[in-house]
């Protein structure tokens, strides 16, 4: 695995919206619990002000991108600030692969939306992994 | 003459297609050949938000007017559609199981939920909105909605 480099997860930044609150939790538990070492979390919004330090971050790291609506604004604001998207997750396609978890309620989410956002932070950190090792193999 | 009647409130454009009837709850009924094809509204789909899933009965159902026929899961809520025609379902659209999406992106179109053998279409086709009543009834809606918030 690559030591230097870091995968940088960008969630939805949508306020009111289950799916975008299921985007976020998913992110907190991969950036915290998951993967502290290999991911970090930057904000959609310092993209949208074109914080040097965020622009920074997506420009030279892999980036994924969780998106809570087919706006993708997450997936979008990535590649409009110089960085690669590296993959991309939309809440709703994951939700199809896991019906039984059905998300609900938006400052707060249900039991679904808990394990909604674990299972997506799980596919998440595997892709974290798989795309360290990726970077590492590019740098032998 | 327009294929669609348009109404943009905001950024949004709802569009109405002039070819079939429709229910007050944005169910549109159209006759295709012996059968009648039915499915949901563009400004039903763009209220109701993005569809994970969509259940339709399964063809050889009996279905009545006004009673559920089919059930929508979309990022906001679940809704019970009823059915704008009594008769029996007859083909169920199998694109639905994996690509519930196409309902938002082709709702008078490739998203159509069900063809129905009607029992009686013009007594049912009676107490539809024709397209016109339906876009002054559906405007009515979006703009109550959008004062609302």
């Amino acid at each position: 695995v690559n030591q230097n480099k870091k995968v940088i997860i960008v969630p939805c930044s949508g306020i009111g919206k289950t799916y975008g609150t299921v985007s976020r939790e998913a992110a907190y538990e991969v950036v915290e619990e998951l993967r502290p070492e290999q991911a970090q979390l930057v904000a959609l919004s310092l993209l949208v002000l074109g914080n040097d330090e965020a622009r920074q971050a997506v420009a030279q790291n892999p980036a994924i991108a969780i998106d809570g609506c087919k706006l993708a604004c997450a997936s979008k604001m990535v590649a409009e600030s110089g960085g690669r998207v590296a993959e991309e997750y939309a809440v709703l396609d994951v939700y199809r692969r896991y019906r039984q978890f059905k998300p609900r309620g938006i400052a707060e989410l249900n039991e679904g939306g808990q394990q909604l956002a674990h299972a997506l932070a799980e596919e998440v950190a595997a892709n974290v992994d798989e795309l360290l090792d990726a970077e590492g193999d590019q740098d032998a | 003459v327009s294929k669609f009647l348009e109404y943009t409130l905001d950024k949004f454009t709802f569009r109405v297609a002039a070819d079939r009837f429709y229910s007050a709850d944005g169910v549109w009924a159209k006759v295709e050949g012996a059968y009648i094809l039915v499915g949901v509204s563009d400004f039903f789909q763009q209220h109701h938000g993005d569809v994970a899933f969509a259940e339709v009965a399964p063809a050889g159902t009996a279905v009545v007017a006004g009673e559920p026929f089919a059930t929508i899961e979309t990022i906001k809520v679940d809704i019970d559609l009823p059915c704008p025609l009594s008769g029996a379902i007859v083909e169920v659209n199998e694109a639905l199981d994996f690509e519930a999406e196409i309902i938002n992106q082709d709702p008078y179109g490739q998203g159509w939920l069900a063809s129905i053998e009607a029992t009686d279409w013009p007594a049912d086709q009676g107490k539809l909105l024709d397209p016109q009543a339906y876009f002054e009834h559906m405007k009515a809606e979006a703009e109550s909605i959008s004062e609302s918030k």
